[in-house]
């Protein structure tokens, strides 16, 4: 058996040694902040959007949580750079269960994180509050 | 250790090297490796001999004699085999038990299954700090109660329980007093004479001995009743047939000596480890330890730390082998139960590690995993929503 703990995967340990989009954005024209999640029960996510026109233009996270937590949700800073509102609606977590090989007993914290993401949709600027 | 900071010790230990050498002496064709129960020969005779010495060390670390101890695999089975078998053969008298809630599972479960037969378990519960006052176990005595169940140090957080005056609490009425000693046998002074045990659990694995061998320390006047949970050759007094693991024995036996013989001076080294990793751990805001500050023992620190989630911590952690506070031998990620009993919540549980300390653990080694814990809580906080900075 190697020193590797094989809970984890090869883009959850990467991402967790370069917490690629971490961090936030100053409030400004277009920039959208959202919270998802509960610190008590273990996960809790901030994600911030710079919106230009119909399209994300830069995204940071912050998260409290486990490994596929936080790689999740630098995975998603990346993954919806560029997306539009349509697409933050339709974005499913389910797409991390492969690329982050997380366990069964952790989709619920995707399930954080796709709450996040729609968050943006609904908060996007200038748009009606969805009633979802 | 493959360039791992081991701060386990609370699981388990590595074998002292003068065990193993004696373990040894058990196994092969040049050795004592026959049966000791086999006395009609010479070899079995020798292996016989062993077994002895070994027994007589081990009841001499706890102030008891050599003819009190029965083996068994370990401190589960002793506890179980105490608590049941007691409980089973004291029936009549009563059928209420008194213990704490956050005693090790090997106790919790043995009193759950006691319940289910029918036995009634008050489970005490602890101060913030983890101590089980004796006057709560006083409060909690019935007519009815024939036994009391309270472990010497909690494997978890560290802390020692007065077991000497709820012993001669119980010893004034009459009532069985049953002590998981596993953590603090052979590491912190026990006299089951003077602390009035009349059922004290032991194991080899946490004092640098074997695993799969312990032992059942128990009263011998006036004479205690037990029904055994195993039934066969009759070995152990009829109290625990299967034939006697020499080389495991003998192995419990040297790890007793030698921790005894050098009790005081580790005891102060580890100590004073301990706290160097506490005042270095302490530095960082938002740390605190668990259990009470001076009636502990030296090995263990449990901290939680506010601001990062247990399991990403442990993930920055690869260069040390530490505990969580997430359920220990599961592979679930339950918060501890112990730290639930001291009041903490599910979040605060699982941010919390415990750290434990032995007979090798080297200055170098604490000032690494210092370094290595500030900066995974640095990192992890720097991505957390809000709340605190390292």
């Amino acid at each position: 058996m190697t020193g590797l703990d094989p809970r984890y995967g090869a883009e959850v340990r990467r991402r967790m040694a370069t917490m690629s989009g971490a961090g936030d954005l100053a409030a400004g024209p277009g920039v959208v902040r959202v919270a998802a999640g509960d610190r008590e029960q273990g996960t809790e996510i901030v994600l911030a959007a710079r919106i230009d026109g119909d399209r994300v233009v830069e995204l940071r996270f912050r998260a409290f949580g486990c490994p596929h937590l936080i790689a999740a949700a630098s995975w998603v800073t990346d993954r919806l750079r560029g997306a539009s509102r349509t697409d933050l609606e339709r974005w499913d977590w389910q797409e991390l269960v492969t690329t982050l090989e997380v366990p069964p007993a952790k989709f619920g914290r995707l399930l954080t994180l796709q709450d996040a993401v729609r968050a943006l949709a609904r908060n996007w600027p200038g748009a009606l509050r969805s009633t979802v | 250790m493959n360039g791992v900071v081991y701060l386990d010790n609370a699981a388990t230990t590595p074998v002292d090297p003068r065990v193993v050498e004696e373990m040894l002496g058990c196994l092969d064709a040049t050795g004592d490796f026959a049966n000791p129960s086999a006395t009609g020969h010479a070899p079995g005779r020798r292996a016989r001999a062993r077994v002895e010495q070994a027994r007589a060390e081990v009841a001499a670390a706890v102030g008891a004699s050599a003819a009190q101890v029965i083996w068994t695999s370990g401190a589960t089975e002793a506890d179980n085999l105490a608590l049941l078998g007691a409980a089973h053969f004291y029936r009549s008298r009563g059928q209420h038990l008194v213990t704490s809630r956050t005693e090790h599972p090997a106790v919790l479960d043995a009193c759950r299954q006691l319940e289910r037969e029918g036995f009634e378990v008050t489970y005490l519960k602890p101060a913030p700090d983890g101590l089980v006052e004796p006057a709560q176990v006083e409060a909690a005595l019935r007519p009815e109660t024939i036994m009391v169940s309270l472990m010497h140090v909690n494997n978890e957080i560290g802390v020692r329980q007065d077991v000497g005056a709820v012993g001669r609490l119980c010893r004034e009425r009459g009532i069985l007093f049953h002590v998981d000693a596993a953590q603090g046998a052979g590491k912190l002074p026990l006299d089951v004479e003077k602390d009035c045990i009349d059922l004290l659990a032991l194991t080899a694995h946490k004092v640098h001995g074997p695993k799969g061998v312990g032992a059942l320390c128990l009263r011998l006047e006036p004479r205690l009743g037990l029904v055994p949970l195993l039934y066969g050759g009759g070995q152990e007094r009829g109290l625990r047939s299967g034939t006697l693991p020499t080389h495991q024995i003998v192995g419990m036996g040297a790890a007793y000596r030698i921790a005894v013989a050098g009790m005081e001076e580790e005891s102060s080294r580890i100590s004073t480890l301990r706290d160097l990793l506490w005042t270095g751990l302490a530095r960082l805001p938002g740390v605190r330890m668990n259990g009470h500050a001076t009636q502990r023992a030296p090995g263990i620190l449990s901290v939680t730390i506010d601001g990062v989630e247990g399991e990403s911590l442990l993930f920055e952690l690869p260069g040390l082998a530490v505990a969580s506070g997430s359920a220990c031998a599961t592979t679930h990620a339950e918060p501890s139960y112990v730290l639930r009993a001291l009041g903490h919540g599910d979040r605060l549980a699982q941010s919390t590690l415990r750290l434990s300390l032995g007979r090798f653990t080297t200055r170098s080694e604490v000032d690494c995993a210092v370094g290595a814990i500030t900066a995974a809580v640095g990192k992890l906080r720097a991505v957390a929503p809000g709340g605190l900075v390292a």
